[in-house]
């Protein structure tokens, strides 16, 4: 099959997926688990038990926060300790329950069993219904709730499903290694959320840098019953697994800027979201475990791991048992070296948007003093949104400069690296630029508040 | 935590692409064309560059550290390429105090009082050369025989083959051996006598992804049609195309000046507007000017109108 | 030749003259009416174009206010009293005198009380640092220390100590424009009245957390123990949050607090002698075994009425 990339910019990092070869391990249950409130995009949970609670694995431990949230359920068997104030991985304050483990006992209804459940229910609501109650949020990255996402308002309809196997950041390997032994079950979850999105085409997207992954799926497709899944090929370069680049990539189609997906006929969700949507709707099974890679430039092979983890486990816990903190790491990252988010605080808790545990050693990681630009335009090549982060940077260091930095597009930066990764003078692009972005969407903010406020008043005249 | 980690915002790596290494390719490219001056002229092309390239390091280095007080910017190679192209861009021999002056004039005014590294507006080693040639016009075109290496047989001495053209007229080079001419084109500065090799250096730099093809091959189109044009219609008084491409600065000109990064546009149609104006203006000034040859003004008039192409053209925006 | 200079000079004047007209009318057609006032009250304010006022630079404050009803939403922060008195004169108004304020920062947290668990790599700016992580130190709500407060001063009244780590605020420049108010992402900047002769009390911390993360996180941490609370007779200290704050209207300078807070996360400034903490911790006790005994006292007098209201 032919093999399709995105159209604008793009760079070409070492793969580095030096984890590749190491199967998914099952991570032993600590002491204690932190369940954090903030794990998806948009309001944080709501406790719903209380100090001195039993609770079982699987059981509803938090309710969502609004429209946008999820549900948060137990990852272990024992009891609640403690509902208060934590600390995230970047040191933040959020609000976790904490549980003593007391062995592994699981919710009734859930089924643990591993054989392979294909029968499809017949009605999509009840697959959403079973989304949402499982609390299954894009594991992608952007944690965005999934049953919001296969639910979309009409009158927009989905025309194609993308299966999101990408996996673009050098050194994850934990969406691989799920293709490589679950394939199976991604196509069954794959099948309902097509049946829950009403029947589009889907599409597995996967690099080519990932042949055997290709070769699993089409095989696990082809011995399952389900009509328009297909394994769609990609040419190797990142951000490749960007939604909107994924959309380029696939059906040659942009969506505009400030507009979702949905908007041009497209649901983008992750291999290891469809893995988290069979579980919930064919086994009842909440999402309570993620797999994570652990990786790094300087460590060696036989020390790094992917594993299955509970949600809520701390960070701490799971570089102990894979070996500890090598000695020449200096920056831990959780997350892709591309897009991922340096840990400040290794005791925080793993969240559902946990991906991996990257250590990169001080010669790689250490910015370099940053020198003048020599206007190569290298940033502005790379750039997938086909911005000008050159420009835009100086634009927001010359400071009140917003309106321009709107007309430049600085609201569409994707935050995906590729400007700093190129630049060989070291200018700190994607900081600055991120700020841009920030002060872009207050504005628009502000101007839509506005002109509701407006609408408003002239509403209350009439 | 025993340990400080440290922390930042993505992307935690970096590809390895620098100022330096990109100079460094830049240096590496330019090598053929300075071998080939050296098998021409000997020791004097070498040592024009190399009072080039020391004076435009020392000067670089003398006014960061003296007058602007920053940490110095010659660890990044630009003054040497600068220094480069200046000392191709002479005929080799000319004095040193010369070479000092364009290197002066090159890296003191054209480079460092805008700023320094990437604020120039003009490219420094085309203001130095062309300060030269207004200044000491008679040393600046007093081209020397070959007493190098090689010495061609056929060379033209004391006068370019574009100087000769303007005094007698385009049928006196009706008869020249092209490829000849294209690998060895002697009379005139130290850089310019092989397109060979110099083309061998572009390609070099675009397959490395240092420059992107458009501007240069933009100018070669658009030498290559205004002469087409105005060769068809009085092949008696104008050159053709071929002439042109292969004589004077165009090559080199094209290959390594009009390429500098920060004097010319970002997007790749904006340099092919840009590319398009050099060729024109060359063109013009070899017909209709006074000068026989070009290619520095053109470069140099062009540079101006580079913030304006800037303005007008950017790069395709996703979804808009 | 005489000709040709004559018609040069008769040309030339007869085109000026045209142009000097076809302007004048042109001025005269466009002329835009301004109240002369507003270029007096702009004269009249310091031109520093700083924003503190909250309009964007000094003509714009001259020209809203000539506009405005009453000097109410007015005020130059930079010019401070003075300058209100002068455009209050220009425009017919009568104001209130503010009291004169200065930037006080609301951290204490130096290189040596705050351990160090994170190294930042990347910009300079405190607005970045913030939007990635809580910061180098345990202390999430602490000075990041990248100068942001600095760089946004005009008054060149902001400076970064290098021993500490913390801005240090110039009080003989410092206009309280508010600019690093807005500047610090940590919220760490207060704009407070100077006080008398400059003495004021400030509790130099924002940390919510609870006492022993507070503790654990920085020295100088205010732990919300509350003995400040209790100790003030002036009513002047609210604890919200596990954090003191003094109400700066209602400090007395007793400097009490500062004697008993067990983390010196209050701090006394431009006092001109150094506390005593013994000397006012006696007194202190003295006053708390005096008020005792006038409660054991008032107490034994009290039983009967009150056993008679419970009898009502």
């Amino acid at each position: 099959m032919n093999r399709k990339t995105f159209s604008i910019g793009g760079i070409h990092p070492a793969d580095s997926k030096f984890a590749a070869d190491r199967p998914i391990e099952v991570l032993p249950l600590p002491d204690k688990v932190y369940v954090s409130m903030s794990q998806c995009l948009g309001a944080p949970s709501k406790p719903i038990v209380a100090v001195g609670d039993k609770v079982l694995a699987g059981q509803v431990l938090a309710e969502p926060g609004g429209f946008i949230g999820a549900f948060v359920h137990s990852p272990v068997s024992g009891t609640v300790k403690a509902i208060g104030p934590g600390k995230d991985l970047a040191g933040n304050r959020i609000t976790q329950i904490e549980i003593d483990v007391e062995g592994d006992e699981w919710a009734p209804g859930i089924d643990l069993s591993p054989e392979l459940v294909t029968e499809l229910p017949d009605d999509r609501q009840v697959i959403l219904d079973k989304i949402k109650a499982a609390g299954v949020v894009g594991l992608g990255g952007a944690t965005f709730p999934t049953h919001v996402k296969l639910n979309p308002a009409p009158p927009a309809k989905a025309e194609a499903l993308l299966i999101n196997g990408s996996e673009c950041e050098p050194f994850l390997t934990s969406d691989y290694r799920l293709m490589l032994e679950r394939p199976s079950e991604i196509v069954v979850g794959a099948a309902l959320m097509q049946k829950a999105l009403g029947g589009p085409v889907c599409y597995i997207c996967i690099e080519d840098n990932k042949p055997k992954a290709i070769e699993s799926m089409q095989k696990a497709i082809d011995s399952l019953p389900y009509k328009d899944i297909l394994v769609q090929p990609l040419k190797k370069k990142y951000p490749q697994g960007g939604e909107k680049q994924l959309i380029d990539a696939v059906m040659h189609r942009q969506v505009k800027s400030g507009a979702l997906p949905i908007s041009e006929g497209a649901v983008v969700q992750n291999a290891t979201t469809s893995f988290a949507v069979y579980e919930a709707v064919q086994k009842n099974k909440p999402l309570v475990s993620n797999i994570m890679t652990i990786t790094g430039n300087c460590l060696p092979v036989e020390s790094q791991h992917n594993c299955l983890f509970r949600i809520g486990v701390p960070l701490s816990f799971i570089a102990e048992w894979a070996g500890g903190v090598p000695e020449k790491a200096a920056k831990i990252i959780s997350g892709g070296p591309m897009m991922g988010k340096a840990i400040a605080n290794l005791d925080a808790a793993t969240v559902k948007g946990s991906s991996s545990l990257l250590y990169l050693s001080e010669e790689v990681t250490r910015r370099r003093p940053e020198q003048q630009c020599i206007r190569c335009g290298r940033c502005s090549d790379a750039c997938p949104m086909g911005l000008e982060p050159f420009l835009l940077n100086k634009l927001y260091l010359a400071g009140g400069r917003e309106e321009e930095l709107e007309k430049n597009a600085a609201q569409d930066c994707i935050e995906c690296g590729c400007c700093l990764y190129s630049c060989p003078a070291g200018i700190p692009l994607l900081d600055n630029v991120r700020q841009a972005k920030v002060q872009v969407m207050g504005i628009i903010r502000a101007r839509a508040a506005a002109a509701k406020a407006a609408a408003e008043a002239a509403k209350n005249k009439n | 935590m025993a340990k400080s980690y440290i922390v930042s915002g993505n992307p935690h790596w970096h590809s390895p692409a620098s100022t330096q290494k990109i100079m460094l390719d830049v240096i590496i490219a330019l090598c053929p064309a300075v071998l080939v001056s050296f098998l021409f002229y000997g020791w004097s092309a070498i040592l024009t560059m190399a009072v080039s390239v020391a004076s435009c390091v020392l000067l670089e280095w003398a006014i960061t550290k003296y007058l602007l007080r920053k940490s110095s910017t010659i660890g990044d190679l630009s003054a040497v390429v600068t220094g480069i192209l200046l000392g191709m861009n002479l005929p080799s021999g000319i004095s040193w105090w010369i070479i000092v002056i364009g290197a002066l004039v090159a890296i003191g005014v054209a480079k460092m009082s805008f700023g320094g590294i990437g604020q120039n507006v003009f490219n420094p080693a085309i203001t130095g050369r062309v300060f030269l040639l207004i200044s000491f016009p008679a040393q600046m075109t007093t081209w020397p025989v070959p007493h190098g290496f090689i010495q061609s047989v056929d060379a033209f001495s004391g006068a370019t083959l574009l100087g000769k053209v303007k005094e007698l007229g385009a049928a006196s080079v009706a008869d020249l051996d092209y490829l000849h001419t294209f690998l060895v084109n002697i009379g005139g500065s130290a850089g310019e006598i092989s397109a060979l090799a110099l083309l061998a250096g572009w390609i070099y730099l675009c397959c490395r992804g240092v420059v992107k093809p458009w501007i240069t091959l933009s100018i070669f189109a658009t030498v290559a049609i205004v002469a087409a044009i105005f060769h068809a219609a009085d092949p008696a008084q104008f050159t053709g195309p071929l002439f042109n491409l292969l004589t004077g600065g165009v090559i080199l000109g094209a290959c390594f000046m009009a390429t500098d990064y920060v004097t010319s546009p970002m997007a790749d149609w904006g340099g092919v507007l840009y590319g398009f104006g050099i060729g024109f203006i060359v063109m013009m000034i070899r017909y209709f000017g006074s000068y026989p040859e070009g290619m520095s003004f053109a470069i140099l008039l062009m540079n101006m109108t580079v913030p304006l192409i800037n303005m007008a053209f950017h790069h395709k925006k996703y979804g808009r | 030749m005489t000709d040709t200079i004559i018609w040069t000079i008769v040309i030339l004047a007869g085109l000026g003259l045209l142009l000097a007209l076809l302007l004048y009318f042109i001025a005269q057609k466009f002329k835009v009416v301004e109240d002369p006032r507003i270029d007096e009250v702009e004269k009249a304010l310091p031109g520093a174009n700083c924003g503190g006022c909250g309009y964007a630079g000094c003509r714009d404050f001259a020209a809203t206010s000539v506009n405005d009803e009453g000097l109410t939403r007015h005020f130059c922060p930079v010019g401070g009293n003075e300058v209100m008195k002068k455009v209050s004169a220009i425009l017919g108004y009568t104001i209130e005198e503010k009291a004169p304020q200065v930037a006080v920062l609301r951290c204490n947290g130096s290189c040596e009380v705050r351990p160090v668990v994170n190294e930042y790599d990347g910009v300079k700016s405190c607005k970045v640092k913030a939007s990635l992580y809580s910061g180098d130190t345990m202390c999430p709500y602490g000075c990041l220390g990248c100068g942001d407060c600095v760089a946004a001063c005009r008054f060149g009244a902001l400076a970064m100590d290098p021993a500490t780590g913390l801005p240090v605020v110039d009080e003989t420049k410092c206009t309280a424009c508010g600019a690093c108010v807005k500047a610090c992402p940590k919220n760490l900047i207060e704009l407070r009245n100077k006080g008398p002769r400059g003495m004021r009390m400030v509790v130099e911390c924002r940390n919510n957390d609870k006492g022993p993360a507070a503790r654990k996180a920085c020295g100088n941490a205010c732990i919300g123990c509350g003995i400040c609370v209790k100790t003030c007779t002036h009513d002047a200290i609210v604890l919200e949050n596990n954090l003191a704050y003094i109400d700066f209207t209602k400090c007395k300078l007793c400097r009490e607090c500062e004697a008993v807070c067990p983390t010196g996360a209050i701090h006394g400034i431009n006092f001109p002698k150094p506390l005593d903490k013994d000397a006012v911790k006696a007194r202190i006790a003295e006053r708390n075994k005096a008020a005792a005994a006038a409660k054991a006292a008032a107490a034994a007098t009290a039983v009967k009425p009150e056993a008679k209201e419970e009898a009502k």
